[in-house]
Parts: structure tokens; sequence; C-alpha cells
């Protein structure tokens, strides 16, 4: 599944060589280990046989939620990106702010309205009142449901509030489970059956909707399922920006904490860019994996194959000489 | 979208809000219903060193009025946690209403159960039990309002050391990830190896069980004269 860090499909793995440009940015950071860990994970070991292109397969969809805010737009990740590789440890401040800076002859209010700028750059859902990210209600469970039963599951909705739910059976024989998705007056909305997994999205009303996981198809396999709600739109979240505002201290100081801002925001920036590497390299280890599995299917076709075909010609020729011996006794005596 | 000013509108939104209130009764989360003995078990997958906490609510059924009882007290719910080697690290015993709080020292499956551990249940409730059940795991634990209180800090800063947390915990997932896929790629090449060279003794076993079966029977005939 694509994620929002797209910027680093062409470029070289300089993993060794960003991991110390960015440890030299971060001698003041605040905040922990990013460069420390090695960040070149260990080279897989080459195979004796080579793999094949695997054209079909299962992609494992988990815990988004915390890849959500990359895909935010306007968080400076993408475009970032190349001209960080450029830079080549370079530690004054990364050239976002530098127009910023060239034309600020008016000093503090302007550096002052940069960051809001900035924050301003987001979506405007994402912005009720002033500032922030709204963190979009869901969550996720794994259970285990045993052969030979059904579990259901409620959620109650505001109205005019979107839910998505999306549902993957992890383990067990077949990997399928009866899906049911309910109104709260009772219409199946959806009904799938003996799928391996499924989004869904619904506009909802007032009410709780119930979800339902069947597997009395099964008897002896029990499946673990796992489902993940991602609720939007749920209308109360308005408050909750408002009662952080209780909470904060002081108002946003200029002169020297911009440049704190700043440093926040580089680490966060380096972290990011790390992050979508490593997330690039794992996609290669993973497909490399798949093809391992599928050269071990054809592997196990073609030798099936082969004893198959030694067997029946070991026993032709068994036949056949035995019918040879006695033909030629026969011959002898006549 | 909240009416400023005009006062009907203001009216209606707070009407809706009070309606909203009375069905959701102070939580929107998920809830499912449990039977008396029945236990119920969600999986967590988690690298280590993450904080998971744990929220339900419970509400009997009331078999006159055919309806949830908003909160019952007396109800208790026994919530056991186990760590991905299977060790217990969490069981204890908690309210209708409860909170529970681990953190996970192993990356892996960690497995929450839950089950009601009253018996009178059956006779009032008519076996069933509403559990309104929410968890959170990570840099979701942390409660900002009350970091923001303790470090003094403005909402800037609250909203730099909030992404902070969260690409934190991305990287410990990413770790845990990393050890996740070189254990899948040498259970995967064990399996490579094996299947191949079983079926090559396969292939030579056979070969030879013939060449065998046919010197045997060669010289059975012999012996006997027949050839």
């Amino acid at each position: 599944m694509p994620i929002g860090v797209g910027g680093s499909h062409g470029n070289p793995r300089p993993s060794g060589g960003e991991a110390g440009g960015t440890h030299a940015w971060l001698e003041g950071a605040e905040t922990k280990e990013v460069a420390e860990q090695d960040c070149r994970p260990p080279h897989p070991k080459s195979l004796p046989f080579g793999g094949l292109r695997f054209f079909f397969g299962r992609s494992v969809r988990r815990s988004r939620r915390h890849l959500e805010f990359l895909q935010t737009p306007g968080f400076p990740v993408n475009h970032e990106e190349s001209k960080e590789e450029t830079r080549s440890g370079d530690n004054s401040t990364p050239r976002l702010f530098e127009p910023e800076i060239a034309t600020a002859g008016m000093g503090d209010r302007i550096w002052l309205s940069f960051p809001v700028l900035l924050l301003a750059a987001l979506p405007p859902e994402l912005l009720p009142g002033a500032a922030g990210f709204t963190p979009s209600l869901d969550s996720d469970f794994t259970f285990t449901l045993p052969a030979g039963q059904k579990e259901c599951f409620y959620q109650p909705m505001p109205l005019k509030a979107s839910l998505e739910i999306e549902y993957q059976v992890l383990d067990g024989a077949g990997l399928d489970v009866d899906f049911h998705l309910a109104s709260p007056e009772g219409k199946t909305l959806v009904f799938e059956q003996r799928k391996s997994d499924g989004v869904h999205t619904v506009e909802t009303e007032v009410g709780d909707y119930m979800f339902c996981f069947d597997n009395t198809f099964s008897t002896i396999s029990e499946k673990v399922i796992f489902f993940e709600l991602i609720l939007d739109n749920m209308g109360e979240q308005a408050q909750e920006q408002e009662d952080w505002k209780k909470y904060i201290t002081g108002t946003d100081m200029l002169d020297m904490k911009l440049e704190d801002i700043l440093e926040s925001i580089n680490s966060i920036k380096s972290r990011l860019s790390k992050s979508g590497h490593i997330q690039t390299l794992l996609r290669a280890f993973e497909a490399r994996d798949r093809n391992i599995q599928e050269s071990n299917f054809d592997r196990v076709n073609f030798w099936s194959m082969v004893n198959l075909v030694v067997m029946v010609v070991v026993s032709a020729i068994q036949v056949y000489m035995l019918k040879g011996l006695f033909e030629d006794k026969r011959k002898s005596r006549t | 979208m909240a009416g400023v000013g005009a006062g009907p509108l203001r009216a209606m939104w707070q009407q809706a809000l009070l309606l909203l209130a009375l069905c959701t009764a102070g939580s929107r989360g998920l809830y499912f219903h449990i039977g008396e003995t029945e236990k119920r078990c969600f999986i967590e997958e988690i690298p280590d060193e993450t904080m998971v906490i744990g929220n339900y609510r419970t509400q009997m059924w009331d078999k006159q009025k055919e309806v949830f009882l908003p909160s019952t007290p007396g109800l208790g719910m026994h919530v056991e946690v186990k760590d991905p080697d299977g060790k217990v690290v969490l069981s204890r015993q908690y309210g209708s209403e409860g909170r529970f709080t681990f953190t996970s020292h192993t990356p892996g499956d960690h497995q929450i159960c839950l089950h009601s551990n009253s018996t009178r249940m059956a006779l009032f409730a008519g076996g069933k039990l509403r559990v309104h059940l929410g968890i959170q795991v990570g840099e979701h634990t942390n409660n900002y309002p009350e970091i923001a209180a303790k470090d003094k800090l403005t909402e800037l800063q609250l909203r730099a050391r909030q992404l902070l947390d969260q690409v934190e915990q991305i990287q410990k997932e990413q770790d845990y990830q990393r050890y996740r896929e070189e254990r899948f790629r040498l259970t995967s090449e064990s399996t490579n190896q094996r299947v191949l060279w079983w079926s090559i003794a396969q292939t030579v076993i056979l070969i030879l069980t013939g060449i065998w079966q046919m010197r045997h029977l060669k010289s059975f005939f012999e012996a006997k004269k027949l050839v």
C-alpha cells in the first residue's frame, strides 16, 4: 500500500551518509537516538538459486494510524527530501526557511507568523479553531475467533460521520471469514462470505452500527482476525481542541524560541526521511522473501513432477525387464 | 460550525449535544456483548518498551426493562495480560469500570483477556453484559494536557512534542519490523533448503530401489533355474 512518503523511490541508498549528515544537525536537539542505531540493516545473504517475480500477493496492512500524519498534505516531507540529499551536511537553516528570513526586515512579527503559516498550510478540516493536528478516532483490534462461532461488535455513531472498517484474516486454515455490517435499524449494509480481507466505508446515521465476523462454516480451525475502525467527522473533536487551550501556558515567544522550533522540525524531518528509507528497504526485503516463496513453490512443483516421471519410468522398465526374462527362457527352450 | 450568536441555532446545537450525550452515555467507543463465563481475548502486537492503556466500562442487561442499565456497581471484570512467551504480565480484578496499564518488555503478540467474574449476572442480568473497550498503544497513551501543564509548554511546543513522540513510536515499530523480517527470512530459507534436499533424496532413493529390485529379481529367477 503506497504511503505518503513517496519521494525516496529513485534515490540511491545513502543510509550511512545520510545518518552522518543527520547527526550533525541534531547535536543541539533534545530527544534521543536517531543515528546511533545502525542505519544499515544487516545485508541479506544471497541465495543459491534465483527468484522469480511474484506478481500477485497478499499485502498486510496494519497499524495505519501511525502513518496517517505522513499523508497530511502540506507537511513538508515530500518535496523536502530531494533537497536534503544534495545538502551534504550543511548545518545552517534549511532552505525552506531561508526566503522568509531574507525578507524579514521588520523583525519578530514575521518570524512568529511563519510557523503559524506552516501549520495553516494543512487542510482546513484539520484546523478547527487555531492550529493543530486532529487526532482521528480510530481503534484496531486483533482477536481469535474460535471455530464455529460468530462474534459481533458495535460502534455508536453520530449523524453524517464516516465510518471506515477494514478487516483482515491473519491466521487459520483458509484465511477466510464471513463479514456482516448492519445499520442501527438492522438493515444489512454489507454481507461478504469467505473473504480474507475487506474495506468498507459508510456515511452514518445516528445509532449503533453492528458488524460481525462469522466462522460457523469452519468446524475445526480458529481464525485470527484483525479489524480497524477509522472514524471521521465525529463532531466532538472540536471540543477536544479547545480543551488543550486550558492546559498550555504562556504565549508563543519570539526570537530564541523560533530556533527551537526550527530545530525540532528539522529533527522530525530527518527522522521521517530515515523512516522513509528504512521502509523502502523493508519493502525490498519483503519482496525478496516473497520471491523466495515463489521459487519454493516452483521447485516443489518441478521436483514432484520429476519424482512422478521417474517413478513411472522405473516401474515401466521393471515390468519390461521381467517380461524380457521370461521371453528369453521360452525362446531358448523351443 | 458551533452556533455563535444565533439563538435558535444555539439551542438546537445544545439539544443535539444532549441527545448525543444520552445516546452514547459518555463513551463513543466500540462495545460488544459478553456472556457470563465467556472470556474475550484481544491480541496486540507491539514492540518492546511500549506502554499500553486499556479502558473499559460495563453495563448490565436488565431483563425486565429490556435495556442496558447505565452503570452497575458490583460487577467485576478480571483482566489478564500475557506476553509473547506466555508469561502473565498483569492479572487483576477491576470494578465495573476500569483502566489497566502495562508496558511490554519483549516485542511480540501480547494477549489481553477479559472475563467477568460475577455469578449473579445470570440471575439478574439475563446473562448478558455490554463491555465498552478502548485500547491505546504507544504515543497514544501520553496525556498531552498533563505534559503541557508539567513542562509548561506553549501550544506549538506541545504539538512539536506530540509529533516527536509519534515519530519515535514509528521508529520503534520499524525496528521491530526489521527483527520480524529477519526471522521470517531465516524460516523461509530453511524451509526452502529442506524441500529441495528432501526431493533430491527421494528421487535418488527411488532410483536405487528400482535398481536393487531388478537385480534381486534377476538373481532370484536364476537361482530358481527359471531363466
